[in-house]
This record gives structure tokens, sequence and C-alpha cells, in this order.
């Protein structure tokens, strides 16, 4: 014990006589440890922040999405450009008929710009049935949301989101005003709570129109791209993935589930899906920030290296004093290892300091960003900066262990 | 206490075999005062790390303290190296950027029997220099650089004493002052071995061997030997 105690006092020792040497090395690991240190808290803030917004829906929806067919290409081949036109209101219909569903809307989306006395924005047109607002916790803020027979009615309203509301009206009340969307005046009912941002869109900037009107009016389409049901027993939720799925295949006359030209999916469905995405983004990060650790660790193998050639002198002097191969072997180390343990604390340190500042940032863009302070970050970051210390000093460290004393002597 | 029978020693480099001890044959006793003498390349110096446990021979025996010394693994020579001998070299190999004190304390952070570190500053204090302590080993002139070399190898009371060339980076007043604390030490019972190719540094010894080309060509008492009290006639 003893033993390793002077090891550390000697390298320590020599570490100080090289100050700037000692804090470039020390630099290489803190950029390393720092990087894993937020990114395994970033992970953990985005893991809590994607579940505490699932969480906000519910857990008793349903959803159903247009994709195109696997042997089109799936998610690649829409992003590609291919258009599916299957699902309609007659699916949602058919849906609602199921017992343990009350409540359904479908969504078709557009861009178009919205104006009111001069004051244009280009804004995300959300065209929904009108049962969204009793499925979805979005809240109205003054006015109404609009009613089914509007929508039937291809009704001409709109229901601002808060953002679109501030920017075109600023105090001024919007109620009963027209605004214009795609050169047609529409009516506003309605102005809707802060809502804030959900998966890395902000709801705040929507307007909301009724379906049938955003088909007809504005897109010209009879298709929507989601169906989203409200279980009335949420137990119900596998069964009813299943049902919507006959419903949609009978609809669509689709017989191969290979050739499903939708995806329904239950809440628990996208919470495990968020897990694997969440948790494969995350690992990845680490493995990029495990990389960058082990480039500090090169850069201290290599700054060992070069203390070892310089030091020929001094190592060949403690043997012929009397230091085992031992002693030199641990002083060399534990050089290594101080470098990195100092690395380690003040990457964590600056990790903080990171972690703190995304914080801000995050908050600042209306996020529930979480500042979290992982432990297990923290302990698996500074146990890695000690590893890569063994590992990438134990060569250098050798080598120096290994030196004919007389020849090291001589090099004076 | 040193007995060396028919030692060999040869450096091979790829095919060049080079023969530097060729059939040594030495005893040396406890507190002889003993200067090995010869010219460059003679293997004096080579002799010096043989005895000093610095090198191994290739054949023949070297006895320390009856002890086979071929048969001793690294930590033991390690061990010998720091409690038995000590060294003083001529360019002093003296850490740079580093105090006085803690040169010489040195052998002490491998000691693993001797914490006290009082025997810093008895071992500074023998060679004069209690008040040079603190100063860095650079900010020193060469005889005070040397004195801590001795210092340095004394901090572990070793049996005994390896100089080699101890006088050659020094004004004559410095040798003649670190001959003197030999002598002294040698007083004390230490063994002290000289390597030097100059009979000026030899004749302070009290025994001198002179080697050439591998092989040991004389062993003499030095009936000239320059006493204590000379030296610090010199000294004056």
């Amino acid at each position: 014990m003893n033993n390793i105690i002077t090891s550390f006092k000697i390298a320590t020792n020599a570490l100080s006589k090289n100050r700037m040497r000692t804090f470039l090395t020390v630099l290489g690991v803190m950029i390393g440890i720092s990087s894993v240190t937020v990114i395994v808290s970033a992970g953990d803030s985005i893991e809590k922040l994607v579940y505490d917004q699932m969480a906000s829906f519910g857990s008793d929806f349903i959803q159903a999405e247009v994709r195109a067919p696997k042997s089109s290409g799936g998610s690649l081949g829409q992003a590609q450009g291919i258009v599916i036109t299957t699902m309609n209101e007659n699916d949602r219909q058919d849906i609602l008929d199921l017992p343990y569903i009350d409540k359904a809307y479908s969504s078709v989306t557009a861009q178009e710009l919205v104006s009111w006395s001069g004051n244009i924005k280009k804004t995300l047109i959300y065209g929904v049935s009108a049962d969204f607002i009793d499925i979805d916790s979005s809240e109205i803020d003054q006015g109404r949301f609009f009613t089914e027979e509007e929508d039937n009615n291809l009704s001409r309203v709109v229901v601002l989101g808060k953002d679109v509301k501030e920017e075109l009206f600023g105090s001024n009340d919007a109620i009963g005003q027209n605004v214009k969307v795609n050169k047609q005046n529409y009516t506003v009912i309605g102005t809707m709570k802060d809502r804030g941002t959900i998966f890395f869109f902000n709801m705040d900037e929507l307007i909301y129109i009724p379906i049938q009107t955003t088909q007809k009016m504005i897109l010209g389409i009879n298709h929507v791209i989601s169906i989203t049901s409200q279980l009335n027993d949420s137990s119900r939720d596998q069964e009813a993935v299943s049902d919507i799925q006959k419903i949609l295949r009978a609809n669509h006359n689709i017989t191969n589930p290979d050739r499903d030209d939708f995806e329904v999916m239950s809440m628990a469905d996208a919470q495990d899906l968020m897990n694997t995405v969440v948790g494969g983004v995350t690992l990845l990060l680490i493995a990029l920030a495990a990389v960058s650790l082990v480039v500090g660790g090169v850069g201290i193998m290599n700054i060992m290296y070069a203390t070892v050639a310089e030091r020929t002198f001094e190592i060949g002097l403690r043997k012929s004093i009397g230091a085992s191969k031992k002693a030199i072997l641990q002083q060399f180390l534990a050089e290594a290892i101080v470098i990195t343990l100092l690395g380690g604390i003040y990457g964590i340190l600056l990790g903080i300091f990171m972690i703190y500042i995304v914080y801000l940032i995050a908050t600042y863009y209306g996020f529930a960003w979480d500042f979290s302070l992982s432990l297990s970050g923290l302990v698996l970051a500074l146990g890695f900066s000690i590893v890569v210390g063994l590992i990438f000093g134990l060569y250098p460290a050798k080598r120096a262990a290994d030196l004919d004393p007389i020849a090291a002597i001589r090099k004076e | 206490m040193i007995e060396l029978k028919n030692v060999y020693k040869e450096f091979v480099n790829g095919e060049v075999v080079t023969k530097v001890l060729q059939g040594i044959n030495l005893q040396i006793g406890r507190g002889e005062f003993l200067a090995i003498m010869g010219p460059s390349g003679s293997g004096k110096s080579t002799l010096m790390h043989i005895l000093g446990f610095l090198d191994n021979i290739s054949t023949g025996q070297y006895y320390f303290d009856n002890k086979n010394v071929s048969s001793l693994d690294d930590d033991i020579l390690a061990d010998y190296r720091n409690k038995k001998v000590g060294f003083v070299f001529q360019s002093f190999n003296l850490l740079p950027k580093t105090s006085v004190w803690e040169n010489v304390r040195l052998p002490l952070l491998y000691n693993r029997g001797k914490t006290d570190l009082s025997y810093v500053d008895k071992a500074i204090k023998s060679v004069g220099l209690e008040h040079r302590k603190n100063y860095l080993s650079n900010q020193l002139s060469g005889g005070e650089k040397q004195r801590v070399a001795i210092a340095r190898a004394l901090v572990n009371n070793p049996d005994i004493i390896f100089a080699d060339e101890p006088t050659g980076n020094l004004d004559s007043k410095s040798g003649i002052q670190i001959m003197s604390i030999l002598h002294e030490l040698s007083k004390m019972g230490k063994t002290i071995v000289v390597v030097t190719h100059e009979s000026t540094t030899a004749k302070y010894a009290k025994r001198i061997v002179q080697i050439r080309d591998g092989e040991i060509v004389s062993d003499e008492v030095n009936k000239d030997v320059i006493s204590t009290e000379t030296l610090k006639g010199q000294l004056k």
C-alpha cells in the first residue's frame, strides 16, 4: 500500500513539473469524459421528456397512420414521395362502430400562409375532426372549437394556436375576425391555450380547421393521414389494434398483412418503439463519445511514450539507486491514472456545466427539459477514464520498467 | 565481502561480439579503499556496474557476502542496489529541477524498511551542505553536486560506495574535497571502490588494481597513499 502511495506521490510530483504538458493531456481526457457525461444525461432527459409527452396523451389511444406497404419501401417509400390515399372518413366511421371506442378524429396537414390586417405568417394547418378537442389534451383559451356540423358543412372556421394568435393579432381580440387562408376568408372561432413543444414540434404554431374543409377547400383531396381513436376501456388496447387492422384491411381490400398500407399502434406499442429508438440513439452517441475518449487515451499513450523517452535518464537513475521494475511500472501507471482521473473529474464538472447550458437552452425553446444528472453516467465516465489511463498507460510504463539502467543513465 | 571468480563479460550486438572482461579474479574486503585504474575501454566501468548489481556477468561467479549474485532475482538485486551499495557518478546524475534534499531522499523512496527522513538531513550534513539543502540541483557548483551525489549514496547507510570517475568533471580543489570525503568514509569503515583513469585520483586509495583489455594486470597496495592529514593540508 505504501508503495502505491509513494508511486502516486512521485507521479504527482513529476506531473507538476510539466504543467503545460499535463494540462494538455488532461484536456484531451476532459473533453471525452464531459462528452460522455453530457450524452448520458441528455439521453436520460430526452427519454423522460418523451415519456412525459407520451403520458400527456394518456394511455387509452390507438393511432392508425398511413404507411406505404413494405413491398413499396415502407416509410422510406413515403419519404421518396409515395402518397397513400386509401384511408378516409369511412374508416373513421367504421372504427367508431367498435363498442369500446367512443370518439375518434382523422387528420390531414397542409402548409399555408395565413394573414390578418397585413400580418402574414406561414403556418401548418392541422385539419382535424371535431372530436379532436375531446381526445387531445389541447385546451381552448378563448371562444370554442368547431363542431361536427361545421365540419360536415365545410364551414370556413379556424381555431388559432397561441403563437399564431399572438403574431397575427398581438393583444387584439381575434374571435370573430376573418383571417385569409389560401386566399379565402376563415372566421376565427377560438384560440388555443399554450400547448408547448411536443416531439420537437411547436403545437402553438398550428391552426386548426375542420378536416373536411381542409380536404375539399384547401387541399382538394379525399383521404386522411391518420385516425386517432379513444378507448373507453384501456385494457382492450391490443384487441382494438387487431380490430382496427381488420377494419382497415377490409376497407382497403387487403388480404396479405405484408401489403398493409397503414400502421396501427397503441400507446404501449409507441412507448416500446420510443424505448428502442431513444435507447439506440443514446447508445450510438455514447459510442461516439467513447471514440473521443479512446482518442484521449491515445493522446495519453503518446505523451507517456514521450515522457518515458525524455526521462530515460531519470528512470535509469531511479533503477540504479534501487527502484525495482515494479516500482517504475507503478510510478508511470500512476502518472497515467492521475492524468485520466484529473481529466475525469474536470470532465464531469465541465459536463455538469454543459448539461446546465443544454437545460437552459431547452427550456428557453419551450421543452419541459429536466436538469438531471445521471449518477450511473458519472460513475461510468469516471470508471472509464481510469480504465483508459490503465490501458493506455500500461505499455509506456512497461517500456520504462524494462529500460536497462546503465544505458538509461548514459542518456543524460 | 566481494569475490569475483574467473568472470567474463561480453556484449553481443548482432554478429559482433565484444569481449570486455576476460577472466577477472578479484576479492574486496570490508573497509577497503580500492582504486580500479585503467585507460578508456579497458573494462573498468563494466566491472564497476557488475560489482554494483547494475549488470550481470556472462560466465564465472560473483559472490557478495557469500551469496551467488547470479542466482538473485531482479527484485532482490534492486533491493541490493538500494541498501547494500551507493553510487557516485562522474556526471553527478542528480535529478534536475529538484532540490538537494529531494535528490538525497530519492533512495529512501525505494527502501521499504526505512522511512525516517532524518537520515536525509544527516547525509546532507555529512557532506557539509546543510546550507544548500533547499537549493535546486542546477543551482549548485560541480563540487557541490558531487557532494550531493555522495550524500545520496550514503542515505541508506550502504556497506560499499562505488565512485565512477568522481573527480572527472571537477576542478582540482573540488576533486581533493571529494576524495577527502571518501577518505573520511573509509576511516568510518565504509568500503570505497573508485574507478578512474587518472593516477592523481587513484593515489588516494590504499590499494590499486590496474586493468587493461579486460584483464587485471596488477593488484598492489599503494605504498604512497596520501593520508587524510595531507589531504586536509591540501585543502587549506
